[in-house]
């Protein structure tokens, strides 16, 4: 736990420090599932519940600071991050958050996920977009595994098996 | 008799009318207006015809193209690519690539001088200005300026060449012919985008959520609140337009209070914005999206949403009038 708090503190302070390179990395991807929106945008907008639906993910931890929503997610695989909640609009069932300080290959991370309604009123499509920078900030030459392709691997190994888990969790239901 | 003539006057009266309508949608029709949108995912440019409302051609350009400036009275557009450290050159009456100047560094923001004589590229890398002839379609000339050079920006009326420096939260003033330093203010935090107009310069600062105003003959400031991550802004009239890229929307600033007046909703992630003047039209890319919004300028409503390539920032004057 210590180890992991130096880790989150010294990746806030090279947060801080440095700026992102100029081309912003996104990663869109969608699945259907077969409940209907109703459903399904109950579980997306559970800020505190990602952890039901994500493999990734074994502990969600909120908090409130004011009037702002925070949450410690830790990985299975060790580490964690620490997100901010920046919307959700029940009406649109789009859920924003950010990305304040992590333990990742990757920066200056947004993500949201919308429900819309599929071809039908039982079925969903779930999309979720992140828009993202490589970790390296600095002139080339980009040193291995702080480039575009690291950090983007990184992003789909997130989403592509969250979105397949999210399916079977809420069909399941 | 009557009849006949009643019939002949009302069809000659029809025929008037008709030949005024064509004349008029000749005229209207006959005012340039395309929308050039760079395309950052997939290596391209959307060329959008804005009378018409549609994505009529794409165009190959190098890679990761960013930045743009439109030079009305050369027809031509200047795409920064980013990945390939190149400018794609497009003639646009043609809508063709027509010459690539090579860089060896990433240009970030074009504009060009009031004469459309130089174009003016923010080198990220080196923090540089590089300065290309227009005639020649070739490098001239560079000189230094602060971190991370953003924005850029030309003000006709003072001549003076403007530059945000992102990482160090300045803005910097130089001389449009001598490029000396006439000034140099602190901004926001991460100032990305700059405008000007009139004696005025405007910054969008990203980290702070915030506008910064700078009037350019006493060098005060002011800071407007915004909506999250601004990128860029732009103003008409009594009006500043400013993208919330992590809001998804618009702030409609009144200038003359230093209010902001309401939130206009975009598309995902909405980057740059420019303005038709005679159509009465405003612009927005939707990185998030990969989409346009216009909308009309005298009521703010939006009149149709573009499709356009992957990931649409179009960083700079896009609009061809």
């Amino acid at each position: 736990m210590k180890r992991f708090i130096i880790f989150l503190s010294t990746i806030f302070l090279s947060l801080q420090i440095f700026a992102h390179g100029p081309t912003p990395q996104k990663v869109q991807e969608s699945v259907t599932i077969n409940v209907p929106p109703a459903k399904a945008w109950a579980l997306v907008k559970d800020f505190g519940a990602v952890h039901k639906w994500l493999p990734a993910i074994a502990t969600t931890k909120v908090e409130k600071k004011g009037k702002d929503t925070f949450r410690t997610l830790t990985f299975k695989a060790g580490g964690g991050v620490y997100e901010k909640l920046r919307l959700i609009d029940n009406e649109a069932k789009k859920i924003k958050y950010e990305i304040i300080e992590g333990d990742v290959p990757f920066t200056d991370y947004n993500s949201y996920i919308k429900v819309r309604k599929g071809k039908n009123d039982n079925e969903s499509i779930v999309q979720w977009t992140a828009r993202f920078y490589r970790t390296y900030k600095l002139n080339p030459p980009i040193p291995e595994g702080q480039d575009d392709a690291t950090a983007v691997a990184a992003v789909k190994a997130i989403v592509s098996p969250g979105l397949e888990n999210l399916k079977k969790v809420l069909e399941a239901k | 008799m009557k009849i006949k003539k009643i019939l002949l006057t009302s069809t000659i009266f029809l025929f008037i009318i008709y030949l005024v309508y064509l004349l008029n949608n000749e005229k209207f029709s006959n005012i340039k207006a395309k929308a050039y949108i760079t395309n950052q995912g997939n290596n391209t440019v959307s060329v959008v015809d804005l009378h018409k409302l549609k994505n009529f051609k794409t165009l190959q350009v190098g890679t990761a193209p960013l930045g743009i400036t439109i030079l009305k009275q050369h027809n031509l557009g200047f795409i920064g690519n980013v990945g390939s450290e190149n400018i794609s050159v497009i003639d646009t009456n043609k809508d063709e690539i027509i010459q690539t100047i090579k860089l060896n560094t990433a240009p970030l923001s074009l504009t060009s001088s009031p004469d459309e004589s130089r174009v003016f590229v923010t080198d990220w890398f080196k923090n540089k200005i590089i300065i290309i002839s227009v005639k020649k379609l070739s490098v001239i000339n560079s000189f230094t300026v602060g971190k991370t050079p953003s924005g850029i920006t030309f003000n006709k009326k003072l001549n003076y060449l403007i530059v945000t420096n992102r990482d160090e939260n300045t803005i910097e003033i130089y001389n449009g012919d001598t490029y000396q330093l006439i000034n140099k203010l602190a901004t926001g935090k991460h100032p990305f985008g700059v405008y000007t107009e009139d004696k005025f310069a405007y910054t969008a600062n990203v980290y702070d959520d915030t506008i910064t105003i700078i009037d350019l003959e006493n060098w005060s400031t002011k800071t407007i609140k915004v909506g999250a991550h601004p990128y860029n802004v732009i103003t008409h009239k009594h009006l500043s337009f400013v993208t919330n890229t992590q809001g998804d929307s618009l702030s409609v600033i009144n200038l003359h209070t230093n209010k902001e007046l309401k939130k206009i909703s975009t598309g995902e992630t909405p980057e740059n914005l420019d303005i038709h003047q005679k159509l009465n039209l405003l612009v927005v890319t939707n990185w998030g999206s990969d989409s346009i919004n216009v909308y009309d300028l005298r009521n703010l409503k939006l009149l149709k949403e573009i499709s356009t390539g992957s990931q649409s920032r179009a960083f700079g004057k896009f609009i061809l009038q």
